[in-house]
């Protein structure tokens, strides 16, 4: 019964993973590569870690997945064409290693032997892993929580757009001079060739600022 | 008869395999980015089913951990693949060979 | 044998829970469009059997014999699949509420808990299935090939997995109170003082915000802008007619009452029905019997209450919605958190 389970998911699994690396559309190698997620979190649950499985689900499946599909659809993303031919003589060789994987891999399934503890008692269940996370592993979860902060101080500070314009930037009516090296990011720092900018709005479009006045502000 | 750990670690090995393989193979950055998930999620079955085969719960706990760092790199890569874009107009890192934009 | 009898029961108790689940949310339906009228000074639909009591069934005659509209380059399986994820990801989640104590089924000697399943880790898996919920919503703006579908799947994705941070952040004060995952095990921590022991008396805080963040989830008013008709068509079902409109349609109101089903147990006693126990003794077949009317009871008033908010609130603007999410309501949780942690910490009676 479990045999057939581990076969079901398994097969998932590799199936889900053979198709996130064939797709050419990302949209389809993103929901495929959820359908990893997923199958994993089940084979999880045999694993006896329900707690880790839902939390595959929540944060794989649930927030990073959505995360890069959200990041697909936005930049428009089309397919993959059909590549360049380069160095054709890997096609043979990669063909010959995936043989040697599979012929590894039958060798493990067929002659290792059986391997068998009594069944796990509570190691998976939130209580353990809940007691272990925060008396003998309190350093790495600390660790990890200001990992975290780096993350979302990192994540900001590239979302925001315009360099060091602050948002209450205003740029006075008639003809504003600015340096070049703000405007042109190939234009090096010392390159005082002016730019010049009638408004704060022009000068937001040729900064590539144009979010940052909100238009709540003014009565429509 | 059981799935035996073996088995496991045999199918994460393919698992990790498929990812690198996606890796050297894929021209577009996000889909690069989605290899990289898979060998991460490879090990990290590795790591469950240890733990479930020792009875010992460290290996679920570095399961947490990884799947902490995966979402931290995925937020910062996700902002570093968008900033790119806006400067190349191309996600193709056949393309992005050179430094220069 | 047992395990036969084991699977036999488990799917009669899926069974029950799906035609009970189906029946509230079809009637819930009519309930809205009714008490709306009644707010707007107006009767909702009364003609279809007595005062309207029939119009689901008119509403699903109509949605199954009407013209299915497939856009001409619409993403073909993604569109197929985008209501398909909807729905299931909000059935997947009724089984782990608890409807009533352990009760024994009449005529045998079996008592089995009122519960489709009994998971140690309950309230992850709600979380889990929801946010896999998002990804109908999304696939569904993207694959319909239309401005608006987009701008309004991205729009409710994004309410979505803003509001479902403080969502989960509210649920964790519950959970500390309770020292447990399982939901079934909440509620019947919530049985002591006759029945009144409910979580709500602790949390006061926690529940506001729950039920502000479930409203934002489930893009209800005020939070429905990704959805309303005078804003962007119709959001990310635009493109859907006929059967798998009636799908999406089928899935927000399941997802409401969800979110209701989870404010009753973690907040409201689920079952727990006042002063029940002085009447008939726990585990008889009435008790449960009761018990599971009581939570129905309690959920449709948060379902009223729902469609209350609809008939008088006006909706928030797109970025009003984000900034009340991740700037008040977020940090909200979180002191929650902490004020709840604290009183745990100094052992204030009643917060053990």
């Amino acid at each position: 019964m479990l045999v057939l389970l581990f076969i079901l998911f398994g097969g998932l699994a590799i199936g889900c993973a053979l198709a996130v690396v064939a797709q050419r559309n990302p949209l389809y190698s993103a929901i495929s590569l959820v359908g990893v997620f997923i199958s994993l979190a089940c084979l999880y649950v045999m694993l006896a870690a329900p707690f880790i499985a839902a939390v595959q689900v929540i944060v794989y499946a649930g927030a990073i997945m959505v995360l890069v599909v959200f990041v697909i659809m936005l930049l428009n993303v089309e397919e993959e064409e059909r590549g360049r031919r380069r160095l054709k003589f890997l096609v043979p060789m990669a063909v010959a290693m995936a043989a040697i994987l599979i012929a590894e891999v039958a060798f493990i399934l067929v002659t290792v032997q059986e391997f068998r503890v009594n069944p796990p008692a509570g190691v998976g269940l939130t209580h353990s892993i809940g007691t272990s996370l925060f008396t003998r592993y309190l350093l790495p979860f600390e660790i990890t929580s200001i990992l975290l902060l780096m993350a979302i101080v990192g994540a900001m500070t590239l979302a925001r757009r315009g360099g060091l314009l602050s948002t209450s930037a205003r740029v006075i009516p008639g003809v504003t001079t600015l340096p070049r090296s703000l405007v042109d990011p190939r234009a090096t720092p010392d390159d005082l060739r002016p730019v010049e900018a009638d408004s704060t709005d022009e000068a937001a479009r040729l900064l590539g600022v144009t979010g940052l006045r909100d238009h709540s502000d003014r009565d429509e | 008869m059981e799935p035996q750990l073996s088995w496991y670690l045999a199918l994460s090995a393919v698992l990790f395999t498929i990812g690198v393989t996606g890796v050297i193979i894929k021209r577009n950055v996000i889909a690069m980015f989605m290899c990289i998930e898979l060998m991460l999620n490879a090990v990290n079955l590795t790591f469950v089913a240890f733990a479930s085969f020792f009875q010992d719960v460290v290996g679920q706990l570095f399961v947490f951990i990884v799947m902490t760092v995966a979402a931290a790199e995925a937020a910062v890569g996700l902002g570093i693949i968008i900033a790119i874009f806006r400067n190349r107009e191309s996600l193709d890192v056949d393309d992005a060979s050179i430094l220069k934009l | 044998m047992d395990t036969a009898i084991d699977i036999v029961l488990k799917f009669v108790a899926i069974t029950v829970v799906f035609v009970v689940v189906l029946l509230v949310v079809a009637y819930t339906v009519l309930a809205e469009r009714r008490v709306l009228g009644f707010i707007q000074g107006r009767l909702g639909p009364n003609r279809v059997g007595y005062g309207g009591i029939l119009q689901p069934f008119a509403d699903l005659l109509k949605f199954i014999l009407k013209e299915d509209i497939v856009p001409d380059k619409s993403t073909r399986f993604i569109y197929f699949l985008a209501p398909v994820i909807a729905t299931m990801a909000a059935l997947m989640t009724m089984i782990v509420y608890p409807f009533g104590p352990d009760t024994r089924i009449p005529f045998t000697s079996i008592t089995i808990p009122l519960v489709v399943a009994r998971l140690d880790i309950g309230l992850l898996y709600v979380l889990g299935i929801t946010s896999i919920g998002v990804y109908g919503i999304m696939l569904a703006g993207w694959s319909s090939n239309n401005k608006y579908s987009l701008m309004g799947g991205l729009r409710s994705s994004a309410q979505m997995i803003s509001y479902e941070l403080a969502l989960g952040l509210s649920l964790i004060g519950a959970i500390l109170l309770a020292g447990t995952l399982d939901l079934f095990q909440v509620v019947e921590q919530q049985s002591g003082w006759h029945g009144l022991r409910w979580l709500i008396i602790f949390q006061p805080l926690g529940f506001i915000i729950y039920m502000i963040s479930a409203i934002a989830e489930t893009n209800r008013v005020p939070f429905d802008l990704p959805e309303a008709e005078t804003e962007l068509v119709a959001g990310f079902h635009t493109e859907y007619s006929a059967m798998k409109f009636a799908l999406f349609f089928l899935a927000e109101y399941i997802n409401m009452f969800t979110v209701a089903m989870l404010a009753t147990t973690l907040f409201l006693g689920g079952w727990n029905v006042p002063f029940l126990d002085s009447i008939f003794a726990r585990g008889t077949f009435l008790f449960g019997l009761v018990s599971a009317i009581g939570f129905l009871v309690k959920v449709v008033l948060i379902l009223f209450f729902y469609i209350w908010l609809r008939g008088t609130l006006p909706r928030f603007r797109f970025d009003q919605l984000m900034n009340f999410g991740w700037k008040i309501l977020l940090p909200l949780a979180l002191i929650n958190i902490f004020i709840t942690a604290t009183l745990i910490f100094l052992r204030v009676p009643g917060f053990s």
